[in-house]
């Protein structure tokens, strides 16, 4: 019973009577529609109350307008957790802003002596009901997290049920006491409107953002020049006001901002154990051919002669990439006599790797700067950017029991036969003899 | 007799380096109450250094934050690079920063050398200035050089071994022993007969720690002198009028560098560096493979790359390294050219380097593609 009044009664009667109410004031007593600026008694103090409080105010209510007009869109702007974390912290932030101008205007109204002819009941309540209603905000906030997002699915239908003359206070009804307080307490302030200085809201004069600037001078007085002197400063001080303001706010934006990306950037990731296994998985295989390599390096240092292929896999036009003993590549090839031709894969202008393909003219290319090499001889052709022929390799022919059957060393010379010994047993081999002759 | 004329010696080198260093301004009224800058039509010209010092911070910090995950070894360097790209909590960010600043700190010390070269702005007594400026110029490019290595990709250390190797072939133009000695200077530096994990360490020692040290140094004096000295005159024609450095233009520093801020954090947001190579290039290092295609250095070394490319090296070499004794010498080189000329000058080194740095890539497949 006291819920359908609170939730369904109070806001229609609360409507009702400020509309009504402010047109009666406006129609009976159009001067008093205004805030009756206090400004000239006490002036210091307001700056202090009244700035934060209107700047503080106008965040809030734009927060609520937006989860009440669009409350699909809202939600969708706020499913980013990024994005709800920014807006509930400038939610809240407005509202602390809030509520610290409405002490220092509830203190000023208190302490100020000047004030106090001017000061009525009704603006002492005002003053009170709005600190109430912004402290049971803040508490909803804290407590009850995330009211950007949930408002969107109980206060918004309720309020649009409400506007469309289909009450219906269900979608508040498992609401937590704060929340009901909080709404209960926004048709009361609703209510109080057209009998306080809060008609004001009303009179808001929008079309000022939009005016050109003018100048009002009282009388043409002769001391014009320290007027306009004093009117100067005064802008100035607006000016610099505002933009310190602006630099403080975008400042800690900004500082939160950077902050909260650099806590995360030093704390480092947290993986997840899948995470964890692939990274693992990656590191293990670069380390295992970083080992590889190592092992390359260590049988180059001590064998005397290293396995290339077996003779009967070569090919005349597809070579065989294999390490020298200098731990740089090269190509193994079939020649033309039927011996392996051994061809270092170094390019000799800047040091590509030469691709391992033979064309029709017999060349291979390195495809860095366009060389092609003749792969008989390792010579470049004229055009090339590289002038230095492939160095040629020297060669051993191991049979099955590892004797040596045949050599050609880098500079074509032979040792040894092939007769009486079968190709297919035969295994190319480098040699460390001829290192020393290659460099 | 003679003594007196040693005494004469010394006075006239004293009151030289007084001229060109004078530390008797050295105190924090004079240093901010003189320094002004003149306005006129290159006035935008004034910013450029400041953009370089900022990208430079920009670099120092997003340095150091790399540094914090960054390996250096040739088994887990790429690893530890994909890892801050992708694991690192806005750790794309902050290289894709670092890259990207790197960048355009270079592109605004190239258009600051050129618009100080313009206005002659080396003139006596800003030699020191000017000296110094290329001086950093060379260690920039030394960070560009040894930074690009540090992922160990393929472009990498294929790039960092094509561009070792030319040192080696100076050698192919000296006489008798000097022969190998290019060969040994390139051994010196990667450390092993090729480029390895004694490479890798070290470009890493050179690039995190003795490039700052020296840049920190000659950025100290170069900035220095500018405070000593004051805003060069720029123009022949007298200035519209004077700012103060301080308050004024420094404000108007700050703003520009708001900006580019704003600008180079867009960038690293949506723009990795990368989305300019192809894929491949990026993957780890395969020290059996062979070079895959498409190697080129960084865009800021084109002005050397594509004529290396495409003419005799040694015209190159002689090119190269006469322009860098001209303009490391250019105070007294030009002591007596008017501006007039010395834009001229500057026009022509800009439109060099915008054609090879932009067009180098079609002129090269124009010439290659006529020529065979």
């Amino acid at each position: 019973m006291l819920e359908a009044f609170l939730f369904v009664g109070l806001p229609y009667a609360a409507v009702i009577i400020c509309v009504a109410g402010s047109i009666y004031r406006f129609k009976t007593q159009p001067y008093s529609y205004s805030a009756l600026s206090s400004q000239f008694l006490e002036g210091k103090k307001l700056m202090w109350g009244s700035v934060p409080w209107h700047l503080g105010i106008t965040v809030v209510f734009l927060g609520h307008l937006a989860a009440f007009l669009a409350p699909d869109t809202w939600r969708l702007f706020l499913s980013s957790t990024h994005v709800l974390y920014t807006m509930e912290a400038i939610g809240l932030a407005a509202a602390i802003l809030c509520a610290l101008g409405l002490l220092v205007l509830i203190l000023r109204r208190l302490t100020t002596a000047n004030l106090q002819p001017v000061t009525t009941l009704m603006d002492l309540v005002v003053l009170f009901l709005l600190l109430i209603q912004v402290i049971l905000g803040i508490m909803t906030a804290m407590s009850v997290r995330w009211g950007s997002l949930w408002s969107t699915e109980t206060t918004t239908p309720y309020l649009w049920s409400l506007l469309t003359f289909r009450p219906d206070a269900s979608f508040i009804a498992g609401m937590p006491l704060l929340v009901k307080a909080h709404l209960t307490g926004a048709w009361i302030l609703l209510l109080s409107i057209p009998f306080s200085r809060l008609v004001h809201m009303f009179s808001l004069p929008l079309e000022y953002l939009f005016r050109p600037p003018q100048k009002v001078v009282w009388n043409a007085h002769p001391h014009h020049g320290s007027l306009k002197a004093a009117e100067d400063k005064e802008v100035t001080r607006r000016l610099f006001l505002k933009g310190a303001f602006g630099l403080t706010a975008g400042g800690v934006l900004l500082g939160v901002g950077v902050l909260d990306e650099l806590y995360r950037f030093f704390r480092g990731p947290r993986l997840t154990q899948a995470e964890e296994a692939d990274l693992l998985d990656v590191t293990q295989k670069r380390l295992k051919k970083n080992a590889e390599e190592k092992a390359l390096e260590l049988e180059r240092l001590r064998d005397e002669s290293i396995f290339v292929a077996k003779l009967s896999d070569l090919s005349p036009t597809k070579g065989k990439y294999f390490i020298d003993y200098q731990m740089r590549p090269a190509l193994a090839f079939l020649g033309a006599d039927g011996l392996p031709q051994l061809l270092s894969a170094k390019c000799t202008h800047l040091g590509c790797t030469v691709g391992s393909e033979v064309n029709a003219q017999g060349r291979l290319l390195c495809p860095c700067h366009v060389s092609f090499f003749d792969v008989t001889n390792g010579v470049p052709d004229a055009g090339s950017p590289a002038k230095d022929p492939l160095p040629k390799l020297g060669w051993v022919l191991v049979n099955e029991k590892g004797e040596i059957v045949l050599s050609r060393g880098p500079k074509g010379e032979v040792e040894g036969t092939l007769l009486g010994h079968e190709k297919e047993t035969l295994s190319v081999h480098i040699a460390k003899r001829y290192v020393e002759a290659l460099t | 007799m003679t003594k007196l004329k040693g005494n004469d010696f010394i006075e006239k080198v004293r009151t030289e380096i007084d001229q060109r260093l004078p530390l008797d301004m050295l105190n924090l009224g004079d240093l901010m109450a003189h320094k002004e800058v003149p306005k006129h039509r290159m006035s935008w010209a004034y910013y450029l250094g400041g953009f370089t010092l900022f990208f430079f911070i920009v670099q120092v910090v997003t340095g150091l934050m790399l540094l914090f995950y960054y390996k250096p070894t040739v088994s887990e360097a790429h690893a530890s690079v994909e890892y801050i790209t992708h694991q690192v909590s806005a750790g794309a960010l902050v290289r894709n920063m670092h890259t990207w600043a790197s960048s355009l700190m270079i592109l605004s010390i190239l258009i600051h050398l050129i618009t100080t070269f313009a206005m002659k702005a080396f003139e006596k007594p800003r030699e020191l200035t000017w000296v110094t400026g290329v001086a950093l110029l060379l260690i920039t490019f030394t960070f560009g050089f040894t930074g690009y290595l540090l992922p160990w990709n393929q472009i990498a250390v294929n790039a960092t071994k094509i561009g070792l190797q030319t040192i080696e072939q100076v050698g192919h133009y000296l006489p008798g022993d000097l022969a190998t000695w290019p060969r040994h200077l390139r051994e010196i530096i990667q450390g092993e007969a090729s480029v390895g994990q004694s490479t890798l360490s070290r470009f890493y020692a050179i690039h995190v720690v003795v490039l700052p040290f020296l840049i920190f140094g000659l950025l100290g004096v170069h900035l220095l002198v500018v405070q000593l000295h004051g805003m060069s005159k720029g123009v022949d024609e007298p200035a519209k009028g004077q700012e103060k450095f301080f308050p004024f233009f420094i404000l108007k520093d700050f703003s520009a560098w708001g900006i580019a801020f704003l600008a180079l954090f867009l960038f690293a947001l949506c723009l990795p560096f990368e989305s300019f190579f192809p894929y491949p290039l990026f993957e780890p290092y395969d020290a059996l493979g062979s070079t895959p295609e498409g190697i080129k250095p960084e865009w800021y070394f084109f002005f050397m790359y594509y004529p290396l490319e495409l003419l005799p090296f040694w015209l190159v070499m002689l090119g190269v390294n006469g322009a860098m004794v001209v303009l490391l010498f250019a105070p007294w080189i030009f002591k007596g050219s008017s501006r007039k000329t010395l834009r001229f000058l500057a026009v022509l080194a800009a439109l060099y380097l915008f054609v090879m740095t932009v067009f180098g890539d079609k002129i090269y497949h124009l010439v290659k593609g006529v020529g065979g």
